[in-house]
């Protein structure tokens, strides 16, 4: 005889509009965050026309090196930007370099070379590995002058960490609004993802290109970092919970679409925090997935992607 | 491309050598007649149970050690304990074997093992067919004492009386403080263990008259649990009962910390709640948290530090739950065997079935004695309750519970400050 009541059943009889609104809030501030770190794959995508197995361990490196800017200097997470940041550039850079590009020289007829998948899949296990080998297996949590603290309004709690991410979400789509339309070199990125040999054809060193868009990609894994650590534990395979989350998000919005990667960071985080005050989590991961689905049967290219020729 | 003639030639030789020593070495006769009686331990050596299958083996060998200097069984002329050890890799059809082994080739008088509930299972219904009495000193799984085996004799509480004590626990701090308990949550891992949980807390709620306002299993390795910890703010239950993994659980305190979220009582069930890790990463949003556990190094029980002591020196780490109970299932062993004054295995289960151990150097338990009912179970087994307490800017694991073994000084905070 199972005494249980159904599960996620709260006694209140109606559901009180102050906690949908907390949800709608919460739902929010985490979808934002999402969306930052499915704009790194997205980005990587629209460029490079790469799937970059790896997103996860990237965004895993960014938490690590937040972590540790963080404990080894005792600074704000938002001031260890400036080292994290150009820490993950250069390290997407070189990555893309050395990796991916041999790749693509070899495979110059081919627009997604399909080895790239094997490549980044490698890269993901090492790069967990190598971690786990050097840091250990423990979750690790830094407490930082932003942990746990979190605005009142009313009855609404808004989490400080949290509310940060939105903002650094915020400023980063922005800026890369603006790279990619005004800057010389934003431009040229654009270009060689058009057209790789037309491109270069123009003067512009397409596979220079691609480190850099590479090396912004994992840059936003950087900010990632820093904006998780307030409030998340950091441990070598954290980067498989974000990861799965990335792709759907990625998918949803349209691959290369940065507005589109911020919406799907949305939906997922309303799905997440709204859809649980009447279900099971367990549910809620089955209602993002079968959004992802229905997506993609609708409308492949996602909700804000080109049209494309599958 | 095979090996030079030389080469495979040696390989063969090396290997017919190897062969030929085991085959020595195993049909090598029992040592000294008498004067030894012999333990055969199936534990989990290596693969993912190493760890506590390794401290098992230390704390045998140290009552061992304690027991055979003190003169052995003095009922048998002095005769000495000796341990077997045999690697059950976790696997059931690994320790079945063994334990086949263990009573036809090396004629151990008793079996002990074997920590993972599942080996355990189906090694003592070996012991039960060939008469020889099995002490299980951790496994908790229920069925173990409950099919009417006659030898198998188990010193751990079982499974069901952890959530029972949890009650029990609950329901001495009402009568104490005289506080009202009325409403309780549940939120757990919605793996076999969380579930299982949750079904025995049920109709223990029902039991002790608290409404269950909250049933919310969640998967450990959400990225987010902001969703649940805004359902136990709406529920506003008295009681929060958890049953998580290290992960789950730092997220949830945190973000329990972050959302301000307030409950009398905030009751964990080990696991997670017991991990090094989720002290150090929750800190002070952890303090006035209660967990239970098998056993705790502070339990005001004499002996404690001395063994503890002599473990840390040998060891590097201290006893825990595991090490505990194989420390105390040996100086069970030796008691029987004073009473039984013969290794014949049916005297031996007849001691067994009688024992009433309250002193002497192995009772470091949480309880005052160990005794067995009909059916094998050591009656009085039970869990111990700790409450998480900053002391000295630490964050310490303090027994409050049973309050006869608290930490000297101690008394559970009850319930928690709502700051």
């Amino acid at each position: 005889m199972n005494l249980l009541p159904p599960a996620s059943a709260i006694r209140e009889n109606e559901v009180k509009m102050d906690f949908i609104i907390q949800a709608i809030v919460s739902g929010i501030l985490m979808g934002s965050i999402y969306g930052l770190a499915a704009l790194g794959l997205t980005l990587i995508f629209g460029v490079i026309k790469v799937i970059n197995f790896a997103h996860g361990s990237c965004l895993m490196v960014g938490m690590y090196a937040a972590y540790w800017v963080v404990t080894l200097t005792g600074a704000n997470p938002y001031l260890a930007l400036v080292v994290v940041v150009p820490m993950l550039f250069l390290f997407g850079y070189f990555l893309e370099d050395f990796l991916i590009n041999p790749i693509l020289k070899a495979q110059g007829d081919v627009r997604e070379p399909t080895e790239i998948i094997v490549v980044t899949s490698g890269v993901w296990y090492i790069l967990d590995n190598i971690t786990l080998m050097i840091f250990g297996a423990e979750y690790r949590v830094v407490q930082t002058s932003i942990s746990g603290k979190a605005f009142e309004l009313g009855q609404i709690i808004v989490s400080t960490p949290k509310l940060y991410g939105l903002i650094a979400t915020i400023i980063v789509s922005v800026a890369l609004v603006w790279f990619f339309k005004s800057t010389k070199l934003g431009k040229s990125i654009r270009a060689a993802s058009l057209d790789r040999e037309a491109a270069s054809l123009m003067g512009i060193n397409q596979y220079r290109m691609y480190n850099i868009a590479f090396g912004i990609g994992t840059a936003i894994m950087g900010v990632v970092g820093c904006v998780l650590i307030p409030f998340y534990y950091v441990f070598p395979t954290v980067g498989v919970i974000f990861d799965v989350k990335c792709f759907i998000i990625v998918v949803l919005g349209g691959l290369g679409s940065i507005p589109g990667a911020l919406i799907g960071g949305l939906v997922v985080g309303l799905i997440e925090s709204v859809g649980a005050q009447f279900m099971t989590s367990t549910w809620t991961e089955l209602i993002v997935y079968a959004v992802f689905l229905a997506v993609l049967f609708v409308m492949p290219s996602g909700l804000f992607g080109e049209k494309k020729d599958w | 491309m095979g090996m030079k003639k030389s080469m495979k030639c040696g390989f063969i030789f090396v290997v017919a050598l190897i062969f030929a020593c085991s085959l020595i070495l195993a049909g090598s006769p029992a040592l000294a007649e008498t004067k030894v009686v012999k333990i055969g331990n199936i534990l989990p050596l290596s693969g993912p149970s190493a760890s506590v299958g390794i401290q098992g083996k230390y704390a045998r060998e140290l009552a061992t050690e304690m027991i055979n200097n003190a003169g052995g069984i003095k009922s048998l002329g002095g005769a000495k304990l000796e341990n077997i050890y045999v690697d059950s890799k976790s696997d059931p059809t690994v320790g079945v074997s063994a334990a086949e082994r263990l009573i036809n080739n090396n004629k151990v008088n008793i079996l002990s093992g074997c920590w993972n509930s599942a080996v355990t299972y189906p090694a003592t219904q070996v012991a039960e067919r060939y008469k020889v009495p099995f002490i299980v000193p951790v496994s908790v799984r229920n069925t173990i004492t409950e099919r009417g085996f006659k030898y198998t004799f188990r010193i751990a509480a079982k499974d069901a009386w952890w959530a029972r004590d949890q009650f029990k626990f609950l329901k001495d701090m009402e009568k104490k403080t005289g506080v009202a308990l009325k409403t309780v949550a549940f939120v757990y891992e919605n793996g076999d263990w969380g579930v299982g949980m949750a079904e025995q807390w049920a109709p223990l709620a029902k039991e002790h008259g608290y409404e269950i306002v909250l049933n919310e299993p969640y998967p450990s390795t959400a990225s987010d649990l902001t969703p649940v910890v805004l359902k136990i703010k709406r529920a506003k239950p008295d009681i929060l009962l958890l049953t998580s993994n290290a992960a789950d659980a730092i997220l949830l305190t945190n973000t329990m910390a972050a959302m301000r979220v307030k409950v009398k009582a905030v009751i964990g069930t080990g696991g997670g709640h017991a991990d090094p890790m989720f002290r150090q990463n929750c800190g002070k949003n952890a303090e006035y948290m209660f967990d239970v556990v098998e056993w705790e190094a502070d339990l005001s029980k004499p002996g404690i530090p001395e063994v503890n002591a002599e473990f840390k020196k040998r060891h590097g780490f201290g006893l825990a739950g595991e090490s505990v109970d194989a420390f105390a299932s040996v100086f069970v062993i030796a008691d029987a065997l004073e009473r039984a004054a013969s290794t014949d295995p049916e005297k031996i289960r007849e001691a067994l079935s009688k024992t009433h151990l309250n002193s002497g150097p192995g009772m470091i338990v949480s309880y005052d004695a160990v005794e067995f009912d009909g059916t094998g179970q050591n009656i009085n087994a039970g869990i111990v309750m700790v409450q998480y307490r900053m002391i000295d800017g630490k964050l310490e694991r303090v027994s409050v519970w049973p309050m006869s073994a608290a930490r000297a000084g101690y008394e559970a905070v009850f319930p928690m400050p709502q700051k």
